[in-house]
């Protein structure tokens, strides 16, 4: 398989892992991973799906806007974490782990430079 | 055998062994895959556990409960005396600081070892932050020592085996920070 389509299968990977996360709006007790509110079920799935068009597109900047948004949308839970509740998003310190993670992975992937970026940086 | 033999090479016999042992064990399809879901687990761990670090006050009040509770036992039921005495002096009188610190730390190391990013970097942060915690609760009432220790061996593991490297990012992204003259990649390539 071609490096670059093994960078947006991964980039897939995380907004799958995203989707499924949404998952948890159910799950509570034990087994529940990651706090999901009904707000932040949105950010899962429009975030997830974002990545998920970006990796399936092989778009570079789509995949750095998802992987953006997912660090705003930890930095937002996290602010509301420092109020003192959940707010809003209606998730927790575990939310802000998954959405530094796929915020700082689909970015890491998005920075690879493509064939055709490289191209246009020469032909300039 | 001793290591001689090795190094003689002359022995037929000797060259089989040496070459028997240099074979590495995770070419194998199921071992990379079985690496994997060790780092995922670890980070797993680290970020479901993250979760009831709860800001602001992190669980200081009467009775206090939560990350404060689980402070002051290094406190109440000591493992080692210094370090008791550096709770005491410094991190419990200023917690709201120091479990900030706590609830970074632990989403960074739930998040990169699931991803798979820097982790031998993360894998020793996790060393260090195990051994905190161990030095916190250990000689609390019901704990399981053993739960601590194979916390830190697991970790061990996961930065011997630079388990970032199968089905994490930093294998699929090493080739390229190889490539690239940038300090940020050169200290990915040392940290994955």
């Amino acid at each position: 398989m071609n490096w670059y389509r093994r960078l947006d299968r991964a980039a897939i990977v995380l907004g799958l892992v995203s989707i499924m996360s949404a998952a948890f709006v159910f799950v509570h007790g034990t087994f529940q991973l990651v706090q999901i509110g009904t707000v932040g079920l949105v950010v899962a799935l429009v975030l997830g799906l974002l990545a998920i068009a970006a990796g399936w597109l092989a778009e570079r900047t789509l995949l750095i806007a998802a992987g953006v948004g997912f660090l705003l949308a930890a930095t937002v839970q996290l602010v509301l974490l420092a109020g003192g509740g959940s707010g809003f998003l209606g998730g927790n310190a575990s939310t802000f782990s998954l959405w530094l993670g796929l915020g700082a992975g689909l970015i890491a992937i998005g920075l690879v430079p493509r064939p055709e970026a490289i191209e246009e940086t020469s032909q300039a | 055998m001793t290591g001689t033999d090795y190094a003689a090479g002359t022995d037929s016999t000797a060259d089989t062994h040496s070459t028997a042992r240099a074979v590495p064990v995770l070419p194998s399809r199921l071992n990379r895959a079985l690496l994997a879901v060790v780092r995922i687990g670890v980070g797993l761990l680290w970020l479901q556990n993250v979760g009831w670090k709860t800001p602001p006050n992190f669980g200081r009040g009467d009775p206090p409960d939560g990350l404060y509770l689980s402070a002051s036992y290094a406190v109440s039921d000591p493992v080692l005396p210094p370090f008791a005495w550096l709770m005491e002096r410094f991190v419990l009188p200023n917690f709201t600081f120091f479990g900030w610190m706590v609830l970074l730390v632990e989403a960074a190391l739930g998040a990169f070892l699931v991803i798979g990013l820097a982790t031998r970097f993360w894998a020793l942060i996790g060393i260090a932050q195990t051994v905190v915690i161990a030095l916190s609760v250990l000689n609390a009432p019901h704990e399981w020592y053993w739960s601590y220790l194979l916390m830190l061996l697991v970790h061990v593991a996961l930065f011997a085996t630079a388990a970032g490297r199968y089905g994490g990012l930093d294998g699929l992204l090493r080739p390229e920070w190889e490539l690239s003259r940038s300090w940020a990649a050169r200290w990915l390539v040392r940290v994955s």
